[in-house]
């Protein structure tokens, strides 16, 4: 009789999501971190031909390297991480032998997100965490010059890139202050809403709103009980249908350039939400890898993928209404159990385009490179780090995604493992208890192409509330053809 | 008693069938071949819109499609309608062609699975 009543229950449960019974299992779901992070370059797994070996370990959250006029290895160690963790970020030079030689140290106000060199000196993005963004331009002798400041990334999401475009002018991004254009109780768990709590995104040119407003409550100090909070508003601030939101640049989620001096400060393209890593193809079109959407906030949304966009001047790639090119209010996207994403914007700058490929949710696909040497293979290739995910913060995963290199036909879209751990089961290095990948956040090819060093930012433990990044952790790996 | 027992075992492996998890994908040294024009076809649809949940065909926030034992004709309907989390793609998403190409696709991925080391 038991059984008779379980049954349409079963069926229920057979007929429903995995997704609803299942556990989150991502990647940084591990009891405790490792005292010590192992290192084994046979853990990790490559293509027929290629080897890998540890080149510089020991870094304390890496982010980035560059090579300068004599081929010399440089990395920035980011001087902030998710978990409110705060240093100084410093660029160092990899010796020989892995030794490293301090050449820079900058001021609290990390993340670097990434480094670049040109014409004698190096270019670094400063993520701007406590005082804005800024473009750095760091002498070899470690003068450091600001090219640009006060740029708006004091968010959820930092200043990032730079890489130097075949016009010869500096590229850099700009991440959004919110997951989704809504300041809420995510940004304040993130902690940076305590400190600035007027922060919001700023879009880069007049937009008219909806008049969607969302409610919540978090004790903040100077704005305590419940809440009513706009797009592209302080916390606190309601918006109205019809209202205007004022455009100004710089802006959030969003392609600049500058000149290699830091004049004519130029928007490129906007509508991101977090473009990480900036690259030029051999055939000198820039290509931006963008996080997408967490299910976190007063707007979640579930479902969105990482995309690899191919920049095209002035146009707006989507966000807050869009993703992939699709609109964000659609059933699909709304988290179980809640509801849709409304649309925030009552006119949109223009039909955003496709994206070059759709890389694995919650993979957080960061850092990009193109091969252009037939020697190492897959010439015209774009190769993408996934730091991987940060579940259950960002939302539910039901096994790890990500942490992993990624190699992009970015002519058809299609993408192919390149390197990531052996094994049955994926994950990072700490949860499979191996001595291989932790999370990679970026690649860069040797100036000549025959190596890819794959910039591994160390061992981040997640929860739902909080994020333990591991310092000296960090690793920096070298791929090359045997 | 019996037929309950046996509808019983039945969503027990339906579950395990839908929610169990093959915790890799296809791996550069088990790699899908693609040489089928079809299965070439397939690989790009594939990549547009399942591969961001189902990664290489493994679990990601969707469940892993690569062990499926689902013949042909499920793996349409599943698509077409939807199920749970996973959206419907019509064929005004999805067309009748690029189906036949994507369902060719995902019966070479499940064996490349298979020689995952």
């Amino acid at each position: 009789m038991l059984v008779k009543r379980l049954l349409p229950f079963m069926l229920l449960l057979v007929l429903s999501s995995c997704y609803r019974i299942l556990s989150s299992e991502g990647g940084g779901q591990i009891e405790k971190s490792p005292n010590a992070r192992a290192i084994n370059a046979a853990d990790i797994a490559l293509p027929e031909g290629y080897t890998i070996e540890a080149v510089a370990t020991g870094l304390t959250f890496p982010t980035s390297v560059a090579f300068d006029a004599e081929g010399r290895l440089y990395v920035i160690e980011a001087g902030y991480s998710y978990g409110e963790v705060f240093l100084e970020p410093k660029l160092l030079r990899v010796e020989a032998g892995g030794n490293l030689t301090t050449i820079a140290t900058g001021e609290k106000n990390g993340p670097w997100t990434g480094i670049t060199y040109h014409n004698g000196n190096f270019y670094v993005a400063e993520g701007g965490e406590l005082k804005g963004g800024k473009i750095l331009r760091i002498s070899p002798k470690g003068e450091i010059n600001a090219l640009v400041e006060d740029l708006p990334t004091k968010g959820d999401h930092h200043t990032n890139g730079p890489a130097i475009g075949p016009d010869g002018n500096v590229y850099f991004a700009l991440g959004t202050a919110t997951n989704s254009a809504v300041v809420g109780p995510d940004n304040y768990n993130y902690g940076w809403l305590k400190r600035h709590p007027d922060f919001h995104d700023i879009p880069c040119q007049d937009v008219t709103l909806t008049g969607q407003n969302y409610t919540s409550e978090i004790p903040l100090a100077s704005k305590s009980g419940k809440q009513t909070t706009g797009p592209y508003s302080p916390y606190g601030t309601p918006a109205s249908a019809g209202q205007v939101i004022q455009g100004a640049l710089p802006c959030s989620g969003a392609v600049f350039k500058i000149t290699p001096e830091g004049g004519n400060m130029e928007l490129v393209a906007w509508g991101f939400r977090n473009p990480f890593g900036l690259a030029f193809s051999p055939t000198g079109k820039l290509y931006v890898s963008d996080n997408s959407f967490d299910v976190r906030g007063s707007r979640p949304a579930w479902g969105t993928g990482d995309y690899l966009w191919e920049i095209q001047q002035g146009l707006w790639y989507g966000w807050p209404d869009f993703t992939g090119g699709k609109p964000l209010h659609n059933k699909s996207y709304a988290p179980p159990g809640e509801k849709t994403p409304q649309r925030l914007l009552a006119n949109h700058p223009n039909t955003p385009p496709k994206p070059a490929a759709v890389l694995g949710v919650h993979s957080s696909s960061n850092g990009l490179d193109f091969s252009t040497n037939n020697n190492f293979g897959y010439a015209g290739e774009a190769f993408i780090a996934q730091f991987g995910d940060m579940a259950p913060q960002v939302g539910k995963v039901l096994d790890p995604v990500g942490f992993k290199v990624m190699r992009v036909n970015v002519q058809n879209g299609v993408i192919k493992e390149f390197a990531a751990n052996k094994g049955k089961e994926n994950g990072p290095a700490s949860k499979l208890k191996s001595g291989g990948l932790e999370r990679p956040i970026a690649v860069k090819f040797s100036p000549d192409g025959t190596s890819l060093y794959v910039v591994d930012f160390g061992i981040m433990r997640m929860t739902k509330e909080n994020s333990f990044p591991q310092q000296n952790s960090g690793v920096i790996w070298k791929i090359s053809k045997k | 008693m019996k037929t309950t027992y046996a509808i019983l075992i039945l969503c027990c492996l339906l579950f395990v069938i839908a929610c169990g998890t093959a915790k890799r994908g296809t791996p550069h040294y088990a790699s899908v071949a693609t040489t089928k024009e079809a299965v070439a076809k397939g690989e790009v649809v594939y990549n547009i819109y399942c591969q961001k949940c189902h990664p290489g065909g493994a679990t990601g926030v969707g469940p892993a499609l690569n062990n499926k034992p689902l013949p042909g004709t499920a793996i349409r309907f599943q698509v077409r309608h939807g199920m749970g989390m996973m959206p419907a793609f019509k064929e005004d998403v999805i067309s009748d062609e690029e189906m036949d190409n994507l369902i060719a696709y995902m019966k070479v991925l499940r064996k490349a699975k298979d020689k995952t080391k």
